[in-house]
């Protein structure tokens, strides 16, 4: 019987490169500021595109995410771009969680009086942040965005970003209700649930506050770890008040 | 000593070509008419015109007898341009330029041999330039300015006159060339005096007998042996190009061709002189319709006669290329209201501003590249929000206790220190994710404190809240005072947990989901 080294050189032969990790392992990273993900994957991937899903919407630390990983970039001289679709990107709470604002471009999507919808204004001023280059982080928000229209977006246009990302130093990340992009993404997380924690008297509500929120993370997909495990982590994050 | 000059022949019509991308000087027979319409002569020609029959002096219609031969009225506006731009080549090479003619600049040159190369290096260097700026120039270099004017006029192409030939490389052109009177070229002629190399022949005596100094001025022209004191002209910082339309135009592309011919000279004149432009003005001439009712016979409202736009830029810049797409990008916006008859192009000049890229710093987006994405960010999602806020720069936000106050200002990657950081790794902090205007909520209490919220049509329970944390603002003012009672609540719903803001506005009472930390 032959041993695995056998079969496994067999396979080499016939196949190159077919039991080897792809090249793409070797991608640069940004870290998130969120010791979980940085410690499992190093961070969210350059040249690539990443997509961070959030069934229905709901509260899950999405944003907080987005927002830690521009502090990160913005702190390393980065520039970034954020194309959001609902025009929810609360400014004071995040430059109060360290996101140097000067460096970041903020596309607000949403003018009711234009011929395009929001959801087309965001991929359109996302290919042509795309084509400027120069970003280090180029997120694109439609976590407001319904699943069933998320749905409608072709396959293709994932394929698009994916490939024209791949050539340049910047994280494409993408803020989901569903995963559409599918195998076009090279890193694809989800993220459920929260925990907040309260502080102080129940029975008296001026002296309860809010101290800690919990988030569940988890790595579904990725082309960049090989074999990849799906673990799901959970993060800490403080109030900006605290 | 060194003077150089740059004469472009047949001046009126090259300049009247300059900005036309579709006629060219040389293979295009073109002719420049002026005076009063009725009247209308032949004020110059180009070669090609002369080949088939066009002279100065001709009327409109026996102009119009030769087919082949293009009309144009002459625009003295274009001229001067034409001019300015002419003086903008020679201050790339020298601070004195003489305006010596329509046509004709004179540069000192004088010692600049060591900085700009050999004297052929530097003519070709000044064709070139010229060449930019859309003249087809000759080019003459020699040691004073009276013989490097006579060359460049009687010879084409470069010409380089060592010191001390003078006399004898002029000897060979026309006495033309002197552009003298008729009188005096009567009698130079009736004593068969037809070029430089008879004029310098002369005995002195008799010709100052008879022509007195004039005449000795003019035989130690023809010697090549004038020393004069250039004129140096005042530098100008206009860089004004303008064109007027033989017929207006409608639509914006071919507008664009016009607008890329003429930034392009901008351009060209903004690089001779080493400058940038941060602000350009566009003035479009309009052609005016005024409508008149039949019968009732009152007059409508005529359009604006002018459509004026500006760019200004964060960065100067020399590329006409960005400048035409911010244009072009500003029209589609902000459309003409009536076809176009005029185009006048005004840069305003600023220095160029040099930037040192770091090895080890990260990538920044190209300034003019930015400038061009921002424009088309803003035609994809518009421009302003219904506070009148911007909806594509940087967020900053205001030194103020009132809730989601911020400006968007205009974003640029000049590369600028990273915010001072403390040392330890900060804290993940999780921030507000907000509906943007505020969700109209409906809200249960029980002793004072959000039992339920509705929003949304859904009615969701209360399990903690946290406040009520009061605000206010704005008093003195009327109009935009505010009063606000803040709560954090945790709601629990089908799908799982949410912390929410929600607020009442105190003078009303009314109840608001503001966002949610996400």
């Amino acid at each position: 019987m032959a041993s695995i080294a056998v079969i496994r050189a067999q396979i080499e032969h016939r196949l190159p490169g077919a039991l080897r990790a792809s090249g793409h392992a070797a991608r640069e990273t940004f870290p998130t500021g969120i010791a979980a993900l940085d410690r499992q994957m190093g961070g969210i991937p350059q040249s690539v595109l990443t997509q961070i899903c959030i069934p229905g919407g709901m509260v899950s630390g999405k944003t907080t995410m987005l927002v830690s990983l521009m502090a990160q970039l913005t702190r390393r001289e980065h520039f970034c771009a954020l194309v959001d679709v609902s025009d929810c990107f609360d400014p004071v709470s995040a430059e109060a969680a360290g996101a140097d604002l000067s460096r970041v471009l903020w596309v607000r999507c949403g003018d009711k009086k234009h011929k395009l919808k929001p959801l087309e204004q965001a991929f359109r001023a996302a290919d042509i942040l795309v084509q400027n280059g120069g970003f280090g982080l180029i997120a694109v928000d439609l976590g407001n965005i319904e699943e069933r229209h998320i749905r409608k977006i072709p396959l293709t246009t994932w394929f698009r970003f994916a490939r024209v990302v791949e050539k340049m130093p910047t994280a494409l990340v993408f803020l989901t209700t569903y995963p559409a992009a599918q195998s076009c993404a090279g890193l694809t997380l989800h993220m459920a649930g929260v925990e907040p924690c309260w502080a102080g008297s129940g029975t008296v509500p001026h002296a309860q506050s809010l101290v800690e929120m919990k988030f569940e993370l988890e790595v579904r997909r990725t082309q960049l770890r090989k074999p990849m495990q799906s673990v799901r982590q959970k993060f800490a994050a403080a109030p900006v008040w605290a | 000593m060194l003077f150089g000059c740059i004469h472009v022949p047949d001046f009126p019509v090259q300049a009247a070509l300059r900005v036309d991308s579709k006629a060219s000087f040389k293979a295009d027979a073109v002719a420049v008419m002026d005076g009063p319409e009725s009247q209308l002569k032949v004020f110059a020609c180009n070669r090609a015109a002369r080949r088939a029959g066009i002279n100065p002096g001709m009327t409109k219609a026996q102009a119009e007898a030769c087919p082949e031969v293009t009309l144009r009225k002459r625009v003295v506006e274009q001229e001067e341009s034409a001019q300015s731009a002419l003086l903008d080549c020679g201050y790339g090479f020298s601070p004195r330029v003489e305006s010596t003619f329509p046509g004709t600049i004179t540069i000192d040159l004088t010692g600049t041999e060591r900085l700009l190369g050999p004297q052929t290096k530097i003519g070709r260097q000044l064709a070139q330039r010229a060449e930019a700026c859309g003249f087809g120039a000759n080019i003459a270099l020699a040691a004073n300015p009276d013989a490097t004017l006579h060359a460049a006029r009687g010879f084409t192409g470069i010409t380089v006159i060592p010191p001390g030939e003078e006399g004898r490389r002029l000897a060979c052109l026309l006495i033309e060339v002197l552009q003298l009177e008729a009188e005096i070229l009567d009698a130079l002629d009736s004593w068969g005096i037809r070029d430089f190399k008879a004029l310098a022949a002369l005995p002195t005596i008799p010709l100052t007998q008879r022509l007195g100094q004039h005449g000795l001025h003019l035989q130690r022209l023809a010697r090549g042996e004038v020393q004069r004191e250039l004129v140096p002209a005042e530098p100008t910082i206009a860089f004004r190009e303008s064109m007027e339309l033989e017929e207006a135009v409608e639509l914006l592309e071919p507008l664009a061709f016009v607008l890329n011919r003429l930034l392009e000279q901008v351009a060209a004149r903004l690089v001779a002189r080493s400058l940038a432009t941060d602000h350009v003005q566009v003035d479009l001439g309009l052609e005016a319709h005024v409508d008149r009712q039949l019968r009732t016979g009152p007059v409508l409202a005529a359009p604006a006669l002018l459509h004026q736009r500006t760019l200004k830029l964060p960065v100067p810049t020399q590329d006409a290329k960005v400048l035409l797409k911010l244009l072009q990008l500003d029209l589609a916006a902000y459309p003409p209201q009536a076809p176009v008859k005029k185009v006048i192009v005004e840069a305003f000049p600023a220095h160029i501003r040099f930037g040192q890229g770091g090895l080890f710093q990260p990538l920044a987006p190209e300034p003019q590249k930015l400038e061009i994405t921002m424009a088309r960010l803003r035609a994809t999602v518009g421009e302003k929000d219904e506070q009148g806020r911007d909806r594509v720069g940087f967020p900053a936000v205001i030194d103020s206790h009132k809730p989601d106050s911020f400006q968007v200002l205009p974003f640029d990657a000049e590369r600028k220190e990273a915010k001072k950081c403390p040392p330890t790794t900060p804290k993940t902090r999780f921030v507000l994710r907000l509906f943007r205007p505020p969700l109209a909520a409906r809200v249960e209490l029980s002793r004072n404190v959000p039992a339920a919220v509705m929003f949304s049509g859904r009615r969701i329970r209360v399990k903690n809240a946290s406040g009520p944390w009061r605000s206010s603002g704005s008093w003195w003012d009327k109009a935009g005072a505010w009063q606000r009672e803040e709560w954090d609540v945790e709601l629990k719903m089908n799908s799982g947990t949410g912390v929410y803001r929600i607020f009442r506005e105190l003078p009303s009472g009314q109840w608001f989901v503001e966002g949610m930390y996400d």
